[in-house]
Protein backbone atom coordinates (compact mmCIF):
# COMPACT_ATOMS: atom_id res chain seq x y z
CA UNK A 1 0.00 0.00 0.00
CA UNK A 2 1.23 3.44 -0.75
CA UNK A 3 0.82 6.63 1.66
CA UNK A 4 -2.66 7.47 0.06
CA UNK A 5 -3.67 4.46 0.15
CA UNK A 6 -2.91 3.69 3.73
CA UNK A 7 -4.57 7.09 5.08
CA UNK A 8 -7.75 6.08 3.18
CA UNK A 9 -7.77 2.93 4.60
CA UNK A 10 -7.17 4.29 8.38
CA UNK A 11 -10.08 6.98 7.32
CA UNK A 12 -12.49 4.53 6.59
CA UNK A 13 -11.46 2.19 9.73
CA UNK A 14 -11.78 5.50 11.85
CA UNK A 15 -15.38 6.10 10.39
CA UNK A 16 -16.95 2.76 11.15
CA UNK A 17 -15.42 2.96 14.61
CA UNK A 18 -17.28 6.18 14.77
CA UNK A 19 -20.89 3.99 13.49
CA UNK A 20 -19.87 1.07 15.64
CA UNK A 21 -19.45 2.98 18.81
CA UNK A 22 -22.23 4.79 18.89
CA UNK A 23 -24.25 1.39 17.81
CA UNK A 24 -23.06 -0.56 20.80
CA UNK A 25 -23.56 2.36 23.54
CA UNK A 26 -27.05 1.66 23.73
CA UNK A 27 -26.62 -1.78 23.91
CA UNK A 28 -24.16 -1.89 26.69
CA UNK A 29 -26.54 0.91 28.47
CA UNK A 30 -28.78 -2.35 28.52
CA UNK A 31 -26.49 -4.66 29.81
CA UNK A 32 -25.35 -2.67 32.26
CA UNK A 33 -28.66 -2.36 34.02
CA UNK A 34 -29.03 -6.18 33.61
CA UNK A 35 -25.18 -6.83 35.00
CA UNK A 36 -26.61 -4.45 38.11
CA UNK A 37 -29.80 -6.33 38.19
CA UNK A 38 -27.84 -9.58 38.59
CA UNK A 39 -25.65 -8.39 41.00
CA UNK A 40 -28.20 -7.06 43.56
CA UNK A 41 -30.51 -9.88 42.98
CA UNK A 42 -27.54 -12.57 43.47
CA UNK A 43 -26.02 -10.38 46.67
CA UNK A 44 -29.97 -10.13 48.33
CA UNK A 45 -30.19 -13.87 48.51
CA UNK A 46 -27.18 -14.72 49.35
CA UNK A 47 -27.17 -12.31 52.19
CA UNK A 48 -30.84 -13.54 53.33
CA UNK A 49 -30.12 -17.06 53.21
CA UNK A 50 -26.99 -15.90 55.18
CA UNK A 51 -29.34 -14.26 58.00
CA UNK A 52 -31.35 -17.69 58.12
CA UNK A 53 -28.20 -19.70 58.09
CA UNK A 54 -27.30 -18.30 61.40
CA UNK A 55 -31.73 -17.51 62.74
CA UNK A 56 -32.38 -21.20 62.16
CA UNK A 57 -28.68 -22.68 63.44
CA UNK A 58 -28.72 -24.71 60.38
CA UNK A 59 -30.32 -25.46 57.04
CA UNK A 60 -32.11 -28.57 55.82
CA UNK A 61 -31.25 -30.77 59.14
CA UNK A 62 -27.48 -29.83 58.45
CA UNK A 63 -25.80 -28.22 61.70
CA UNK A 64 -24.59 -24.56 61.40
CA UNK A 65 -21.38 -26.53 62.58
CA UNK A 66 -21.22 -28.46 60.12
CA UNK A 67 -21.69 -25.92 56.98
CA UNK A 68 -19.51 -23.17 58.60
CA UNK A 69 -16.38 -25.74 58.99
CA UNK A 70 -13.62 -24.99 56.67
CA UNK A 71 -13.02 -28.71 55.28
CA UNK A 72 -17.23 -28.68 55.55
CA UNK A 73 -18.21 -31.69 53.03
CA UNK A 74 -21.23 -29.05 52.31
CA UNK A 75 -20.53 -27.44 48.88
CA UNK A 76 -21.88 -27.08 45.84
CA UNK A 77 -21.49 -30.60 44.75
CA UNK A 78 -24.36 -31.58 47.09
CA UNK A 79 -26.31 -28.83 46.40
CA UNK A 80 -29.69 -30.15 43.98
CA UNK A 81 -31.20 -27.68 41.53
CA UNK A 82 -34.65 -29.99 41.58
CA UNK A 83 -35.55 -28.57 45.13
CA UNK A 84 -34.07 -25.37 44.75
CA UNK A 85 -38.00 -23.69 44.35
CA UNK A 86 -38.71 -25.67 47.30
CA UNK A 87 -35.40 -24.88 49.69
CA UNK A 88 -36.92 -21.24 48.74
CA UNK A 89 -40.53 -21.60 49.49
CA UNK A 90 -39.51 -23.42 52.70
CA UNK A 91 -36.84 -20.75 53.63
CA UNK A 92 -33.93 -23.17 53.38
CA UNK A 93 -30.76 -21.10 54.28
CA UNK A 94 -28.60 -22.72 51.95
CA UNK A 95 -30.85 -23.11 49.05
CA UNK A 96 -30.73 -18.91 49.12
CA UNK A 97 -27.23 -18.82 49.22
CA UNK A 98 -27.04 -21.22 46.36
CA UNK A 99 -29.01 -20.28 44.34
CA UNK A 100 -27.39 -16.57 44.88
CA UNK A 101 -24.42 -17.89 43.93
CA UNK A 102 -25.73 -19.62 40.69
CA UNK A 103 -27.63 -16.09 40.20
CA UNK A 104 -24.04 -14.46 39.74
CA UNK A 105 -22.50 -17.20 38.02
CA UNK A 106 -25.86 -17.15 35.05
CA UNK A 107 -25.29 -13.16 34.91
CA UNK A 108 -22.51 -13.08 32.61
CA UNK A 109 -24.27 -15.71 30.43
CA UNK A 110 -27.22 -13.56 29.88
CA UNK A 111 -24.62 -10.51 29.04
CA UNK A 112 -23.10 -12.80 26.25
CA UNK A 113 -26.71 -14.22 25.30
CA UNK A 114 -27.80 -10.46 24.98
CA UNK A 115 -24.42 -9.79 22.81
CA UNK A 116 -25.67 -12.72 19.98
CA UNK A 117 -28.84 -10.93 19.87
CA UNK A 118 -27.80 -7.60 19.34
CA UNK A 119 -24.65 -8.21 17.13
CA UNK A 120 -27.56 -10.36 14.96
CA UNK A 121 -30.01 -7.12 15.03
CA UNK A 122 -27.18 -4.88 13.63
CA UNK A 123 -26.26 -7.92 11.16
CA UNK A 124 -22.63 -8.10 12.07
CA UNK A 125 -22.67 -11.70 11.41
CA UNK A 126 -18.97 -12.19 12.20
CA UNK A 127 -19.29 -10.95 15.68
CA UNK A 128 -22.80 -13.35 15.86
CA UNK A 129 -20.34 -15.99 14.93
CA UNK A 130 -17.73 -14.89 17.51
CA UNK A 131 -20.24 -14.20 20.10
CA UNK A 132 -21.73 -17.44 19.87
CA UNK A 133 -18.24 -19.49 20.30
CA UNK A 134 -17.91 -17.61 23.57
CA UNK A 135 -21.72 -18.89 24.39
CA UNK A 136 -21.18 -22.23 23.66
CA UNK A 137 -17.82 -22.24 25.82
CA UNK A 138 -19.96 -21.21 28.74
CA UNK A 139 -22.58 -24.15 27.98
CA UNK A 140 -20.01 -26.12 27.60
CA UNK A 141 -18.75 -25.51 31.10
CA UNK A 142 -22.21 -25.47 32.61
CA UNK A 143 -23.35 -28.34 30.87
CA UNK A 144 -21.39 -30.91 29.29
CA UNK A 145 -18.29 -30.72 31.40
CA UNK A 146 -19.91 -31.47 34.95
CA UNK A 147 -20.83 -34.71 32.86
CA UNK A 148 -17.33 -35.76 33.03
CA UNK A 149 -15.55 -34.55 35.99
CA UNK A 150 -15.68 -36.64 39.30
CA UNK A 151 -17.06 -34.29 42.04
CA UNK A 152 -15.64 -33.71 45.33
CA UNK A 153 -18.39 -34.46 47.58
CA UNK A 154 -16.93 -35.95 50.54
CA UNK A 155 -15.27 -32.72 51.07
CA UNK A 156 -11.39 -31.81 50.45
CA UNK A 157 -9.27 -32.15 52.64
CA UNK A 158 -6.40 -29.09 53.85
CA UNK A 159 -3.86 -30.17 51.86
CA UNK A 160 -0.01 -30.17 53.41
CA UNK B 1 -13.74 -18.66 67.57
CA UNK B 2 -17.71 -18.64 67.53
CA UNK B 3 -19.15 -19.31 64.31
CA UNK B 4 -20.85 -15.91 63.73
CA UNK B 5 -17.05 -14.19 64.41
CA UNK B 6 -15.38 -16.42 61.78
CA UNK B 7 -18.76 -15.30 59.41
CA UNK B 8 -17.86 -11.85 60.44
CA UNK B 9 -14.05 -12.14 59.85
CA UNK B 10 -14.24 -14.02 56.65
CA UNK B 11 -16.33 -10.53 55.71
CA UNK B 12 -14.05 -7.89 57.14
CA UNK B 13 -11.27 -9.87 55.46
CA UNK B 14 -13.08 -9.69 51.63
CA UNK B 15 -13.65 -6.27 52.63
CA UNK B 16 -9.75 -5.99 52.77
CA UNK B 17 -9.25 -7.86 49.77
CA UNK B 18 -12.03 -5.44 47.51
CA UNK B 19 -10.28 -2.59 48.78
CA UNK B 20 -6.33 -3.50 48.59
CA UNK B 21 -7.45 -5.32 44.92
CA UNK B 22 -8.99 -1.78 43.65
CA UNK B 23 -6.34 0.61 45.35
CA UNK B 24 -3.23 -1.27 43.82
CA UNK B 25 -5.45 -2.21 40.30
CA UNK B 26 -5.67 -5.52 40.98
CA UNK B 27 -8.91 -8.11 41.29
CA UNK B 28 -10.02 -9.27 45.04
CA UNK B 29 -8.66 -12.45 43.93
CA UNK B 30 -5.15 -12.27 44.36
CA UNK B 31 -5.69 -11.20 47.73
CA UNK B 32 -8.45 -13.01 49.01
CA UNK B 33 -7.30 -16.99 48.13
CA UNK B 34 -3.69 -16.26 50.38
CA UNK B 35 -5.79 -14.49 53.51
CA UNK B 36 -8.23 -17.75 53.08
CA UNK B 37 -5.83 -20.12 53.21
CA UNK B 38 -3.08 -18.69 55.32
CA UNK B 39 -4.70 -16.72 58.10
CA UNK B 40 -8.34 -19.01 58.12
CA UNK B 41 -6.74 -22.64 57.19
CA UNK B 42 -9.49 -22.62 53.96
CA UNK B 43 -8.02 -25.57 51.82
CA UNK B 44 -7.05 -24.23 48.86
CA UNK B 45 -9.62 -25.41 46.34
CA UNK B 46 -12.20 -23.70 48.95
CA UNK B 47 -10.41 -20.55 48.69
CA UNK B 48 -10.15 -20.37 45.22
CA UNK B 49 -13.98 -21.46 44.56
CA UNK B 50 -15.21 -18.28 46.65
CA UNK B 51 -12.47 -15.94 44.95
CA UNK B 52 -13.76 -16.61 41.48
CA UNK B 53 -17.65 -15.89 42.49
CA UNK B 54 -16.22 -12.87 44.24
CA UNK B 55 -14.60 -11.78 40.89
CA UNK B 56 -18.09 -11.98 39.05
CA UNK B 57 -19.06 -10.31 41.22
CA UNK B 58 -17.01 -6.80 41.18
CA UNK B 59 -16.65 -7.70 37.49
CA UNK B 60 -20.05 -6.92 37.67
CA UNK B 61 -20.88 -4.16 39.40
CA UNK B 62 -17.61 -1.98 38.05
CA UNK B 63 -19.15 -2.55 34.48
CA UNK B 64 -22.14 -1.12 35.28
CA UNK B 65 -20.34 1.71 36.55
CA UNK B 66 -17.95 2.37 33.80
CA UNK B 67 -20.53 2.20 30.97
CA UNK B 68 -21.63 5.67 31.27
CA UNK B 69 -18.19 6.60 30.62
CA UNK B 70 -18.54 4.47 27.01
CA UNK B 71 -14.90 3.51 26.75
CA UNK B 72 -15.31 -0.78 27.04
CA UNK B 73 -15.05 -1.89 23.59
CA UNK B 74 -17.07 -4.96 23.67
CA UNK B 75 -15.98 -6.10 20.37
CA UNK B 76 -12.52 -6.35 21.53
CA UNK B 77 -13.53 -7.73 24.25
CA UNK B 78 -15.48 -10.56 22.96
CA UNK B 79 -13.35 -11.54 20.10
CA UNK B 80 -10.69 -12.23 23.15
CA UNK B 81 -13.01 -14.01 25.13
CA UNK B 82 -13.13 -16.76 22.70
CA UNK B 83 -9.50 -17.57 23.95
CA UNK B 84 -10.18 -16.49 27.93
CA UNK B 85 -13.24 -18.67 28.48
CA UNK B 86 -11.66 -22.19 26.64
CA UNK B 87 -8.21 -20.70 28.57
CA UNK B 88 -10.62 -21.52 32.19
CA UNK B 89 -12.02 -24.64 31.48
CA UNK B 90 -8.17 -26.09 30.62
CA UNK B 91 -7.51 -24.23 33.60
CA UNK B 92 -10.29 -25.11 35.83
CA UNK B 93 -9.71 -28.83 34.63
CA UNK B 94 -6.25 -28.36 35.48
CA UNK B 95 -6.84 -27.56 39.02
CA UNK B 96 -9.50 -30.73 39.45
CA UNK B 97 -6.33 -33.03 38.05
CA UNK B 98 -4.10 -31.46 40.63
CA UNK B 99 -6.49 -31.99 43.51
CA UNK B 100 -7.49 -35.66 42.18
CA UNK B 101 -3.51 -35.89 42.08
CA UNK B 102 -2.79 -34.70 45.79
CA UNK B 103 -0.62 -32.20 44.28
CA UNK B 104 -2.31 -28.76 45.41
CA UNK B 105 1.07 -28.11 46.61
CA UNK B 106 1.38 -26.96 43.13
CA UNK B 107 -1.56 -24.34 43.34
CA UNK B 108 0.38 -22.76 45.88
CA UNK B 109 3.55 -22.62 43.88
CA UNK B 110 1.99 -21.65 41.36
CA UNK B 111 -0.44 -18.99 42.85
CA UNK B 112 2.67 -17.06 44.33
CA UNK B 113 5.15 -17.02 41.08
CA UNK B 114 2.00 -16.02 39.27
CA UNK B 115 1.67 -13.08 42.28
CA UNK B 116 5.38 -12.29 41.82
CA UNK B 117 5.11 -11.19 37.94
CA UNK B 118 1.72 -9.37 38.31
CA UNK B 119 3.21 -7.03 40.88
CA UNK B 120 6.03 -6.20 38.62
CA UNK B 121 3.97 -4.61 35.77
CA UNK B 122 1.83 -2.79 38.30
CA UNK B 123 5.25 -1.45 39.91
CA UNK B 124 6.06 -0.57 37.03
CA UNK B 125 2.43 1.18 35.79
CA UNK B 126 3.14 3.65 38.55
CA UNK B 127 5.51 5.30 36.34
CA UNK B 128 4.53 4.92 32.83
CA UNK B 129 1.15 5.27 33.35
CA UNK B 130 1.16 9.24 32.19
CA UNK B 131 2.73 8.55 29.20
CA UNK B 132 0.12 7.90 26.83
CA UNK B 133 0.84 4.77 24.61
CA UNK B 134 1.63 5.56 20.82
CA UNK B 135 -1.40 5.15 18.56
CA UNK B 136 -1.10 2.09 16.53
CA UNK B 137 -1.28 1.76 12.19
CA UNK B 138 -4.18 -0.32 11.75
CA UNK B 139 -3.52 -3.86 10.66
CA UNK B 140 -4.66 -6.99 8.35
CA UNK B 141 -6.36 -8.20 11.41
CA UNK B 142 -7.61 -4.22 12.37
CA UNK B 143 -10.26 -5.00 9.91
CA UNK B 144 -10.90 -8.42 9.55
CA UNK B 145 -11.62 -8.53 13.39
CA UNK B 146 -13.44 -5.28 13.56
CA UNK B 147 -10.51 -3.85 16.01
CA UNK B 148 -11.45 -0.12 16.24
CA UNK B 149 -13.07 1.80 18.59
CA UNK B 150 -13.80 5.83 19.52
CA UNK B 151 -14.33 7.29 22.82
CA UNK B 152 -14.01 10.66 24.90
CA UNK B 153 -11.05 11.42 26.63
CA UNK B 154 -12.03 14.49 29.14
CA UNK B 155 -8.03 15.08 29.74
CA UNK B 156 -7.36 16.22 26.26
CA UNK B 157 -6.92 20.09 25.97
CA UNK B 158 -8.73 21.39 23.27
CA UNK B 159 -11.98 20.93 21.03
CA UNK B 160 -11.78 17.38 20.39
CA UNK B 161 -11.60 15.55 23.04
CA UNK B 162 -12.46 12.05 20.53
CA UNK B 163 -9.83 9.60 20.57
CA UNK B 164 -10.12 7.02 17.66
CA UNK B 165 -7.95 3.91 17.93
CA UNK B 166 -7.01 0.69 16.52
CA UNK B 167 -6.46 -2.84 17.62
CA UNK B 168 -3.22 -4.77 15.69
CA UNK B 169 -1.87 -8.25 16.02
CA UNK B 170 -5.15 -10.56 17.24
CA UNK B 171 -3.80 -13.35 17.37
CA UNK B 172 -0.69 -12.13 19.79
CA UNK B 173 -3.93 -10.69 22.48
CA UNK B 174 -5.57 -14.14 21.74
CA UNK B 175 -2.38 -16.26 22.68
CA UNK B 176 -2.12 -13.98 25.67
CA UNK B 177 -5.66 -14.30 26.74
CA UNK B 178 -5.47 -18.11 26.57
CA UNK B 179 -2.98 -17.48 28.76
CA UNK B 180 -4.73 -15.49 31.14
CA UNK B 181 -8.23 -17.97 30.85
CA UNK B 182 -6.15 -20.70 32.26
CA UNK B 183 -4.67 -18.95 34.85
CA UNK B 184 -7.93 -17.64 36.17
CA UNK B 185 -9.41 -21.14 36.04
CA UNK B 186 -6.53 -22.91 37.64
CA UNK B 187 -5.87 -20.49 40.73
CA UNK B 188 -9.73 -18.62 41.34
CA UNK B 189 -8.42 -14.92 39.54
CA UNK B 190 -9.74 -12.76 37.37
CA UNK B 191 -5.75 -12.25 35.97
CA UNK B 192 -6.78 -8.80 34.77
CA UNK B 193 -2.93 -8.10 34.59
CA UNK B 194 -2.36 -10.84 31.48
CA UNK B 195 -5.83 -9.29 29.96
CA UNK B 196 -4.39 -5.95 30.27
CA UNK B 197 -0.99 -6.94 28.83
CA UNK B 198 -2.88 -8.57 25.82
CA UNK B 199 -4.19 -5.06 24.93
CA UNK B 200 -2.11 -2.80 26.05
CA UNK B 201 1.29 -4.55 25.37
CA UNK B 202 0.44 -6.82 22.22
CA UNK B 203 -2.29 -5.04 20.75
CA UNK B 204 -1.46 -1.30 21.32
CA UNK B 205 -4.91 -0.29 22.26
CA UNK B 206 -5.25 2.29 24.53
CA UNK B 207 -4.65 2.14 28.63
CA UNK B 208 -8.03 3.46 29.31
CA UNK B 209 -10.29 0.96 26.67
CA UNK B 210 -7.66 -1.80 28.28
CA UNK B 211 -8.49 -1.50 31.77
CA UNK B 212 -11.97 -0.92 31.37
CA UNK B 213 -12.58 -4.49 28.11
CA UNK B 214 -10.23 -5.90 30.39
CA UNK B 215 -12.95 -5.68 33.43
CA UNK B 216 -15.70 -6.77 31.00
CA UNK B 217 -13.86 -10.07 30.10
CA UNK B 218 -13.27 -11.08 33.51
CA UNK B 219 -16.92 -11.62 34.50
CA UNK B 220 -17.02 -14.02 31.54
CA UNK B 221 -13.62 -15.76 32.21
CA UNK B 222 -14.76 -16.30 36.13
CA UNK B 223 -18.13 -16.98 35.33
CA UNK B 224 -16.53 -20.13 33.10
CA UNK B 225 -14.51 -21.36 35.83
CA UNK B 226 -16.73 -21.04 38.52
CA UNK B 227 -19.38 -23.57 36.17
CA UNK B 228 -17.05 -25.98 36.21
CA UNK B 229 -15.27 -25.35 39.89
CA UNK B 230 -19.40 -25.66 41.28
CA UNK B 231 -20.00 -29.19 39.41
CA UNK B 232 -16.10 -30.29 41.50
CA UNK B 233 -17.94 -29.23 44.36
CA UNK B 234 -15.10 -26.12 45.10
CA UNK B 235 -17.96 -23.28 46.37
CA UNK B 236 -17.95 -23.99 49.89
CA UNK B 237 -21.29 -21.73 50.73
CA UNK B 238 -20.30 -20.83 54.23
CA UNK B 239 -16.67 -19.17 52.67
CA UNK B 240 -18.13 -17.95 49.51
CA UNK B 241 -21.29 -16.25 50.70
CA UNK B 242 -19.18 -14.19 53.37
CA UNK B 243 -16.28 -13.50 50.77
CA UNK B 244 -18.53 -12.16 47.92
CA UNK B 245 -20.79 -9.82 50.01
CA UNK B 246 -17.29 -8.90 51.39
CA UNK B 247 -14.92 -8.10 48.42
CA UNK B 248 -17.81 -6.58 46.84
CA UNK B 249 -18.21 -3.81 49.53
CA UNK B 250 -14.36 -3.84 49.48
CA UNK B 251 -13.62 -2.89 45.58
CA UNK B 252 -16.87 -0.84 45.62
CA UNK B 253 -15.42 1.30 49.06
CA UNK B 254 -11.53 1.02 47.12
CA UNK B 255 -12.29 2.32 43.86
CA UNK B 256 -14.07 5.42 45.68
CA UNK B 257 -10.82 5.92 47.48
CA UNK B 258 -8.65 5.81 44.84
CA UNK B 259 -10.22 8.85 43.03
CA UNK B 260 -9.06 10.93 46.12
CA UNK B 261 -5.92 9.41 46.70
CA UNK B 262 -2.65 11.36 45.81
CA UNK B 263 0.16 9.55 47.35
CA UNK B 264 1.43 6.81 45.48
CA UNK B 265 3.68 5.61 47.94
CA UNK B 266 0.40 3.62 49.80
CA UNK B 267 0.24 1.67 46.42
CA UNK B 268 4.11 0.30 46.66
CA UNK B 269 3.66 -0.07 50.12
CA UNK B 270 0.57 -2.68 49.80
CA UNK B 271 2.29 -4.24 46.29
CA UNK B 272 5.43 -4.75 48.78
CA UNK B 273 2.95 -6.35 50.92
CA UNK B 274 1.56 -8.59 48.42
CA UNK B 275 4.98 -9.49 47.41
CA UNK B 276 5.41 -10.77 51.04
CA UNK B 277 1.93 -13.14 50.67
CA UNK B 278 3.70 -14.21 47.18
CA UNK B 279 6.87 -15.75 48.97
CA UNK B 280 4.64 -17.10 51.91
CA UNK B 281 2.46 -19.13 49.35
CA UNK B 282 5.65 -20.39 47.83
CA UNK B 283 7.14 -21.71 51.16
CA UNK B 284 3.44 -22.69 52.22
CA UNK B 285 3.66 -24.87 48.63
CA UNK B 286 6.69 -26.18 49.13
CA UNK B 287 6.21 -27.15 52.66
CA UNK B 288 8.29 -25.07 55.02
CA UNK B 289 5.65 -22.74 56.08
Amino acid sequence: MNQSQEERFERRLALKAHIDMTAESSMESIIATQLRIGVVISIVLIAIGSVLLFMNGGSGGIPITEIASSNSPVNSASFNPATAVADLAGAQALGFIFVGLGVLIITPVIRVAMSVLFFFDHGNWLYVAITLIVLTDLLFAIFIVPSFVPRVVTGPTAPG
Amino acid sequence: MSIILTFIAMLLAGIGAGVLGALVGLGGGVVIVPVLTLFFGVPIIYATGASLVSTIATSSSAASAYVKDRITNIRIGMSLEIATTAGAIVGALLSAWLFMNHLTNLIFIIFGIVLIFTIVPSLRKLSIERHPSVAARPDKTTRTFQLYGKYEDQSIQGSDKHVVYFGVRWWLGETIMLFAGIISGLLGIGSGVLKVLGMDWAMKLPIKVTTTTSNFMIGVTAATGSAIYWALGYIQPFIAASTAIGVLIGSFVGSRMLVGMKGESVRVLFLVVLGIVAIEMILRGIGVA
